[in-house]
């Protein structure tokens, strides 16, 4: 599914609470927000359950998206990532709220004044300027949580190497950004 | 590291989800003063939103879209806006309830379970902290006011990040003094075997730091 059409269903269900769109929304984003669960090393069945949150919490604070200030990939992103990070904190019993922080960050940036545009070339430049490996080293880390130690055994080079490797990569994207 | 690779990895692993409470309070409020840090941040959630969207699909077993079509929680109230993370934690600023550590210098120690200590501290005007260096690492982002030291000027929504190899002579800006949220990373206490060798090398190292 196109990304425009994910921001029409958004709208058509922020607007006019239309549950037709809801449900194509939900077989496009629900596999993948398991996956992205998963990933993140949270059991099958409680993937489920916070794909569920996720998924409600679209459903009742569309009215909060905001075209102007993200795209609509980043919203859902920061609503399954704080679900994410909510869910871990529970396990270690650490109790205190911070999601109504988070998502009042997210409401109140009056700072982003760079245009969608602007950001998916900064992106796109970043990307450009890795290579595979790179690539692999960054998604491995910071997409898929894994440790130095992890990544060094599964590329099966030294951990001295991926290291440096992450510290030249964070050096590019700072020169990019 | 040097320090903009340092703060950049701060943003990345508040983006990813990854940061303990302290540190994720602490970078939130940085974001919410700093526009370029914000940015920056815009810029990683967008790549990690576009590869949330690339995922391979997993299988559903259970659940069904009607499932998620909850009704709002009435009792929910939406927050007011205005108050920067680290405010709506602790209040206004100046009502807190500050322990003086020693004249011009005091602190606030916010009780959050975690292995980094958050605090607040606050130096009144022309104050200033001996030179000293640090255990672990030392995050400062300045919440008012501003300080200066060897190595520049630091002014609201500025951080500050300090390693074992870094001393300084802070000094809080003659006008308007400063507050600041800090974090202090625990430091590394070796056991086992050769535990107390290490320790005693540690311990004799930092009377040359």
């Amino acid at each position: 599914m196109e990304k425009s059409e994910i921001y029409e269903l958004i709208i058509k269900i922020r607007d006019n609470r239309d549950e037709i769109a809801f449900s194509k929304l939900f077989d496009f984003l629900a596999p993948k927000l398991k996956a992205y669960f998963l990933q993140n090393k949270v059991t099958s069945e409680n993937a489920e359950e916070l794909t569920q949150e996720v998924l409600s919490t679209i459903w009742l604070k569309s009215y909060q998206y905001n075209s102007t200030k993200s795209a609509v990939s980043t919203w859902i992103y920061a609503i399954a990532r704080n679900k994410k990070v909510d869910f871990y904190r529970k396990i270690s019993g650490i109790s205190h709220n911070e999601e109504d922080i988070r998502e009042f960050l997210y409401e109140n940036n009056k700072n982003d004044q760079i245009r969608e545009n602007e950001i998916k070339e900064q992106v796109k430049k970043i990307s450009n300027d890795l290579d595979s490996n790179q690539k692999k080293i960054i998604e491995m880390n910071f997409f898929e949580n894994k440790s130095h130690k992890k990544i060094a055994q599964e590329l099966e080079i030294p951990l001295g190497t991926v290291k440096s490797r992450i510290r030249n990569i964070l050096l590019k994207m700072q020169k990019s950004l | 590291m040097n320090g903009t690779v340092v703060k950049n990895k701060l943003i990345f692993d508040f983006a990813t989800g990854s940061l303990g409470p302290s540190k994720s309070i602490f970078t939130s409020t940085y974001l919410f003063l700093n526009s370029k840090a914000s940015s920056i941040n815009n810029t990683f959630e967008q790549l990690l939103g576009d590869d949330l969207f690339s995922n391979d699909d997993a299988k559903i077993s259970n659940l069904k879209y009607n499932d998620c079509l909850s009704k709002p929680d009435e009792q929910k109230e939406e927050d007011s806006n205005t108050l920067s993370p680290i405010s709506k934690l602790v209040g206004p600023l100046n009502d807190i309830n500050w322990k003086q550590v020693y004249k011009g210098f005091s602190e606030f120690i916010l009780n959050i379970k975690d292995d980094d200590e958050l605090k607040l501290i606050k130096m009144e005007p022309g104050a200033s902290v001996p030179l000293h260096s640090h255990g672990g690492k030392e995050y400062i982002l300045v919440l008012s006011g501003s300080f200066s030291d060897e190595y520049g000027n630091y002014s609201k929504g500025d951080i500050q990040i300090n390693d074992q190899k870094i001393k300084h002579t802070p000094i809080a800006s003659d006008v308007e003094g400063c507050i600041c949220l800090t974090i202090t990373e625990r430091d590394v206490i070796f056991f086992g075997k050769f535990g107390s060798f290490f320790n005693l090398f540690t311990f004799i190292k930092s009377f040359f730091k």
